[in-house]
C-alpha cells in the first residue's frame, strides 16, 4: 500500500462565527499513526470529518501527497473511515459490506471477491462473509469495519473514536492489533480519541486539541514528560502543578520557591521570567516516614506533607497528600509490601521528595 | 421488552383488546352479511344466502369502469405521492434551512384540515387554472390529500436511520443518489410501504375531496357506492363494499409479505 503524506494548511470551520477548529495547520508523515486527542468539543471530530469530506471547512487547505482536495467531494477521495459505531450496513452481509467500496469503484465481480477474502483473512475472520452485522459481537464488527474500509487500498484511514463502544479488555487488545495491522500496512492513519491511554499506545504522534485549536504535538513521550502547557499536563496523566517565583540562578540551574515554602531546583526557565509553573507527575514523588526526625530545612525538591487518603489500587497506591499552605499532592507509589498503604494514618506526616529531573517547567497556560 | 403478560392485568389487557377488535371488525361483518342476503332490500340479519348480488355487480358496467378508475387513480396517486413524499421527507429531515419546522408542519397540514374544504378549495383552483381533466384534477386532488401520510411514514422511519450509514457509503465512494438507492432506500422500506398502503387505501374510498373534483364521466367507486345507495338501497351496495375490504385486506396481506407489517406499523 503507498503511504500517503496528509497536510493541513490554516484550516479552519466555523458554526455561526463559532469556531469549531481554528487555523490548524499540521503535516502528517506517511505511513504513521497521528491521534487527534482531547476533550469532547475540541474540534477533532471536526478536524477528522474535514479531511473525510464529510465537513466543508470554512478556510484553509486539505492535502494529500501534495495535492489538494480541499473542494474535492467525499466519494472521489479514497478515504477509509472507521465510525464510532461502526456504521455496518444492517441489509447486507459482511461480505457484501466489505465489497460495497469495490463495487462503487466498477471493481469487476471476481477481482472482488478475491479481494474480499484477503480483506477477511486480515482481520481474522474468514468464515463470517454470509452473516449479518447484527449477528456478529461488537468486537467482530469492528473488524468488519475495519475491513470494509481497507479493502478500497484508501489514501488514508480516518479512525473516529473507532473502539469507544467495546469494553476495556477488549478495547485494550484491539487497540494493540490495529496499531499491528496499520503498522504493517503502512496505511497514513488519523484517529480521533479523548481517551489517552488509547491515544498513548497507538499513535506515533499525538496532537492536543482545544478549543479548536493545536496545544501540543508530539510523541507520547515528548507530550507525557513535557506538557507544553498545564491543560497538557493535566489532560494527558495526573500533574501536581506548583506556582513559584524565581529565587536565585546558578549557572544553569535556577531555584524556584513556592509559598508553601517548598524549594525547586529546575533546568530550562527562561532568562527574563519571575513567576513560572512546575509540574511534577505523581510517579516521581516519593513519600517517606519521619521516623521522628526533624523535617529537612532548605533540602530542594523535599517537603513535609500531610496524608489525606491513600487508596490501594493492586500495585500501586494512590497517596492523597496536603502542604501546608493547603495545596494537594498526587503521589502514587508501587507497592512493595503488603501492607505498606496501611500503616499510613490519615493526618500522619510524611516527608515527600522527587529527583530534580522530574521537575518541568511549563512554557504557557 | 420482550417480557410475556401475566396475571389479571393480562387478562384485562386481553378483554380490552377483544372488545376493541369486535368494536372495529363488526361493522364490516354486518356489512359482509348484508351482501349475501337474498332479498331484494338489505336487512340484517340476512335472509337466506345468495351471491347473486356480486355476480349483478361484476356485470355493472358503471361499477366496472369505477372499479377500474380507482384502481388506476390510487395507484397513480401512490406513485405520485412517494415521488413527491420521500424526497420532501428526506429534505425535512437531512436539510437544514430556514422555516424547516413550519414547512413540516404545513406540510402535514391537509391531516389537520377538513377534507370537504380541501376538496372545495381544490376545485375553484384548478378550475381557475382552467384544468377540465376529471382525471388530472382527481390525481392532484389525491395527490394532495395522500403525500402527508407518505411524509409521515417517511419521516418517521429516516430519524431511525443511522446518519453514519450514509457518510460510511459515501466515504467508500458512493454519491449521494447511489448512497440514497443502495443505503438509505432499504433502511425505509418498511417506512415507504406503509406510506403507499396508506397512500393507496385514502385515495381509493376518499370521498370528500373526490366529491368535488370528479364529474359524470369519471366517478370512482365511493361516488358510485354513495350513487346507488341513494337511487337502489339493494344488497349489491354492501356487495360493492365487501369486495373494497376484499381489496384493503389483499393489500395489507402483500405489504406483509413484503416487508413484515410489524415493521411497518411500527412507523
Amino acid at each position: 500500500m503507498n503511504s500517503a503524506e496528509v497536510r493541513l494548511q490554516a484550516l479552519s470551520k466555523h458554526y455561526h462565527r463559532v469556531a469549531a477548529v481554528d487555523d490548524v495547520s499540521l503535516t502528517i508523515e506517511p505511513g504513521s499513526m497521528v491521534a487527534l486527542l482531547g476533550p469532547s468539543g475540541c474540534g477533532k471530530t471536526t478536524c477528522l470529518r474535514m479531511i473525510a469530506g464529510l465537513v466543508s471547512p470554512s478556510s484553509g487547505d486539505i492535502l494529500v501527497n501534495s495535492e489538494r482536495i480541499t473542494r474535492v467531494p467525499v466519494h472521489k477521495r479514497n478515504i477509509g473511515m472507521l465510525f464510532q459505531n461502526y456504521a455496518l450496513f444492517p441489509h447486507m452481509t459482511v461480505s457484501e459490506n466489505i465489497a460495497f467500496g469495490l463495487d462503487m469503484r466498477g471493481i469487476g465481480k471476481a477481482d472482488a471477491v478475491k479481494r474480499v477474502g484477503h480483506a477477511l483473512d486480515l482481520v481474522r475472520l474468514a468464515d463470517f462473509g454470509g452473516r449479518f452485522p447484527s449477528q456478529l459481537s461488537g468486537g467482530q464488527q469492528q473488524r468488519v469495519a475495519l475491513a470494509r474500509a481497507l479493502v478500497i487500498e484508501p489514501a488514508v484511514l480516518l479512525l473516529d473514536e473507532p473502539l469507544g463502544a467495546l469494553d476495556k479488555g477488549l478495547r485494550e487488545s484491539m487497540q494493540v492489533e490495529l496499531r499491528a495491522l496499520q503498522r504493517r500496512l503502512g496505511v497514513t492513519t488519523v484517529m480521533v480519541t479523548h481517551d489517552q491511554d488509547e491515544a498513548l499506545t497507538m499513535a506515533d504522534r499525538i496532537v492536543v486539541m482545544r478549543d479548536g485549536r493545536l496545544e501540543q504535538v508530539g510523541t507520547a513521550t515528548e507530550i507525557y514528560q513535557r506538557p507544553a502547557s498545564k491543560f497538557v499536563a493535566t489532560f494527558l496523566g495526573a500533574s501536581n502543578l506548583f506556582n513559584g517565583t524565581v529565587e536565585r540562578r546558578n549557572g544553569g540551574e535556577t531555584l524556584v520557591t513556592t509559598g508553601a515554602g517548598l524549594s525547586l531546583s529546575v533546568d530550562g526557565v527562561a532568562a527574563d521570567a519571575r513567576d513560572v509553573v512546575v509540574s511534577v507527575r505523581p510517579e516521581a514523588v516519593v513519600v517517606n516516614r519521619l521516623n521522628g526526625s526533624s523535617p529537612p530545612q532548605n533540602v530542594p525538591n523535599t517537603i513535609v506533607a500531610e496524608i489525606e487518603q491513600v487508596i490501594y489500587r493492586g500495585f500501586i497506591s494512590h497517596y492523597y497528600l496536603k502542604l501546608q499552605d493547603g495545596q494537594e499532592l498526587i503521589a502514587y507509589q508501587q507497592n512493595q509490601t503488603r501492607d505498606v498503604a496501611a500503616a499510613y494514618a490519615q493526618g500522619e506526616k510524611v516527608i515527600v521528595r522527587w529527583d530534580r529531573s522530574s521537575n518541568h517547567v511549563i512554557a504557557k497556560d | 421488552m420482550n417480557r410475556r403478560l401475566s396475571g389479571p392485568g393480562a387478562w384485562i389487557l386481553y378483554f380490552i383488546t377483544a372488545l376493541l377488535m369486535v368494536f372495529i371488525l363488526a361493522p364490516l361483518a354486518v356489512v359482509v352479511a348484508m351482501s349475501v342476503s337474498d332479498s331484494y332490500f338489505v336487512s340484517f340479519p340476512p335472509q337466506g344466502f345468495t351471491l347473486k348480488w356480486y355476480g349483478k355487480i361484476l356485470q355493472d358496467r358503471d361499477f366496472l369502469a369505477a372499479l377500474q378508475l380507482s384502481g388506476l387513480l390510487a395507484f397513480s396517486t401512490t406513485m405520485g405521492s412517494l415521488l413527491l413524499g420521500i424526497p420532501a421527507a428526506i429534505a425535512l429531515t437531512r436539510g437544514r434551512f430556514p422555516g424547516q419546522d413550519l414547512l413540516k408542519g404545513l406540510v402535514l397540514s391537509p391531516l389537520i384540515f377538513p377534507a370537504l374544504v380541501t376538496g372545495l378549495a381544490l376545485m375553484q383552483l384548478l378550475s381557475a387554472m382552467g384544468s377540465g381533466d376529471a382525471r388530472i384534477n382527481l390525481l392532484i386532488g389525491h395527490i394532495v390529500v395522500t403525500s402527508p401520510y407518505v411524509i409521515r411514514a417517511v419521516v418517521t422511519s429516516l430519524l431511525l436511520v443511522d446518519y453514519n450509514l450514509e457518510d460510511a457509503a459515501r466515504t467508500l465512494g458512493a454519491n449521494r443518489l447511489k448512497t440514497f438507492w443502495r443505503i438509505t432506500l432499504p433502511q425505509i422500506a418498511p417506512g415507504v410501504a406503509a406510506g403507499a398502503l396508506f397512500a393507496f387505501m385514502v385515495s381509493f374510498d376518499n370521498y370528500p375531496v373526490t366529491m368535488w373534483l370528479a364529474n359524470s364521466e369519471y366517478s370512482p367507486v365511493p361516488l358510485v357506492l354513495m350513487r346507488q345507495l341513494v337511487n337502489v338501497f339493494d344488497p349489491s351496495v354492501p356487495a360493492m363494499s365487501t369486495v373494497i375490504i376484499i381489496l384493503a385486506v389483499v393489500g395489507v396481506l402483500i405489504l406483509e409479505r413484503l416487508v413484515g407489517l410489524r415493521r411497518a406499523a411500527a412507523m
